[in-house]
């Protein structure tokens, strides 16, 4: 599409994409660095990971501010409105995969800490997956492709299917080693939130689908 | 000429139905220059009675000039023709032979961009067209100004000075009364051509309100430069470019998800 003729219109427009993308970036690291701590035995990265997700807030906010900015100053219609509109809402689901991160790193630490065997590769296949719908959900982001929005909504099933496996397995491991529940038990919750960045990533999708098409694919 | 849409009575006009077309346009194309150079190309657009349509478009894409087709407005320059296709207003032909410009705008009253009372009072602004239809009764009239008045929410502020002259009101309330005017007559169209364009923002919120009230018995008819007033007044938006219509459809679609890629590039502000 053309550009915008204001163009103090056009720069806002691409301050809100580009810091949407800044904080995308951040989450996806944040994740990354957790899982690097989880399974690499890096207390260091699970620090890095907490301390970090302040700066992920402070986007946060900045994203709704810039919105907030575009919307009192230039009120605009159409796919404008709707990026605007599902910048602050994926903003939102940016956030809270962060605190999952956060979550992911102080389970992290306390298996980290535990004495005796971890157990951390039964979630490997849950964290691969979570990375690559978190990879493809911020490709759709930039790219606002509605294709990439849709295979990241399909990617949600793999997600869940590496859940359900892996806290089976977890599950299972409490009964025998019932010694190693308090640490196991770090598992399920780590697992839990791999989870749900999965179904962010899933909104994030369903926001991008809506600035493409105007169609509201949620529930 | 211009005070046309105030001359007589529409009470003989047929009804039509809420939702139903009540101005059909089909293929109109028209010129100001006996038709070498077409203003109007093939416009197509049916508006419901009832409805608010707004009339978008850069300057210079005939949105305007369709509207002051709809009362024949146009027919007072000399070189201007209707070149093709035909409009229907309440089931007639505007450019029948049987059908005077007069009698039209009994039906389809207008406002205008700049506010024109009369140099008269307050009073007479509002009875002058029932005066033209013969209503002489002193009674009658009052009570025909004061509620033209009250439906164009300015019986408040002027129900003291009703003999004052119209001259002195403000813009806002000018406007307003040039509404009370058009009202009176009791037309079943409203046509306004950037009604608020020359107003202050509260005298303009004031004339939207007015314009929600009023679409519930008449059906009106916007041009706007004003997209942000176009949103807030209407139910349906035509968006006009060079003299053709690129796209009608509900206010909502337009400015919210809108068919064609010129809308879209010009609702968002990408040219015009």
């Amino acid at each position: 599409m053309k550009s915008h003729i204001l163009k103090d219109y056009e720069d806002a427009l691409v301050e809100l994409r580009e810091g949407l993308l800044e904080m995308g970036t951040l989450v996806e690291n944040a994740l990354n660095t957790g899982l690097k701590g989880f399974f690499g035995s890096d207390i260091d990265s699970c620090f890095e990971v907490i301390d970090g997700d302040e700066q992920i807030d402070l986007w946060e906010k900045k994203i709704d501010e810039l919105g907030m900015g575009i919307l009192l100053k230039f009120q605009p219609m159409a796919r404008d409105l709707r990026e605007v509109l599902s910048a602050i809402n994926i903003s939102r689901s940016l956030e809270r995969m962060g605190d999952h991160a956060v979550t992911v790193a102080k389970r992290a630490r306390r298996v980290i800490k535990a004495d005796g065997e971890r157990d951390v590769v039964l979630l490997e296949p849950l964290a691969a997956e979570c990375r690559k719908i978190v990879r493809h959900s911020l490709t759709a982001v930039s790219d606002l492709s509605e294709e990439k929005s849709h295979e990241t909504i399909e990617m949600d099933r793999a997600v869940d299917v590496c859940h359900k496996a892996a806290t089976k397995q977890v599950t299972k491991l409490i009964g025998e080693r019932p010694d190693s529940s308090k640490m196991l038990l770090n598992l399920v919750f780590i697992a839990r939130s791999l989870e749900r960045i999965g179904d962010l990533a899933v909104n994030i999708a369903e926001d991008v689908v809506f600035v493409a098409t105007a169609e509201d694919i949620r529930h | 000429m211009m005070n046309e849409e105030l001359v007589v009575d529409s009470a003989d006009a047929p009804e039509v139905a809420e939702g139903e077309p009540i101005i059909r346009i089909d293929d109109l194309s028209f010129s100001y220059d006996l038709g070498s150079t077409d203003t109007l190309k093939n416009i197509s657009l049916d508006l419901r009675a009832g409805e608010v349509t707004a009339f978008i478009g850069p300057s210079g894409c005939g949105k305007s000039t369709l509207l002051r087709c709809l009362n024949r407005m146009n027919d007072l320059v000399e070189t201007a023709k209707v070149t093709s296709g035909r409009i229907e207003i309440l089931g007639q032909d505007i450019h029948d032979s049987q059908v005077s410009p007069m009698e039209l705008r009994k039906h389809v009253g207008m406002v205008f961009q700049k506010y024109n009372p009369f140099p008269k009072s307050i009073f007479e602004n509002v009875a002058y067209g029932l005066r033209i239809q013969g209503v002489k009764n002193r009674g009658v009239l009052a009570q025909a100004v004061e509620e033209s008045l009250k439906r164009a929410a300015l019986w408040d502020e002027v129900k003291d000075r009703l003999d004052s002259s119209a001259l002195g009101l403000s813009g806002g309330q000018q406007q307003r009364l040039c509404i009370a005017r058009t009202i009176a007559v009791k037309p079943q169209i409203v046509l306004m051509d950037e009604p608020c364009s020359a107003l202050d923002p509260i005298a303009t919120v004031k004339i939207e309100e007015l314009i929600a009230e009023l679409r519930r018995d008449f059906t009106i008819v916007i041009v706007t430069h004003n997209m942000q007033q176009a949103t807030r007044v209407s139910d349906r938006t035509a968006f006009f470019y060079l003299g053709e219509l690129v796209e009608f459809d509900e206010t909502s679609v337009i400015f919210g998800n809108p068919t064609q890629r010129q809308t879209e590039e010009y609702v968002s502000g990408r040219f015009g």
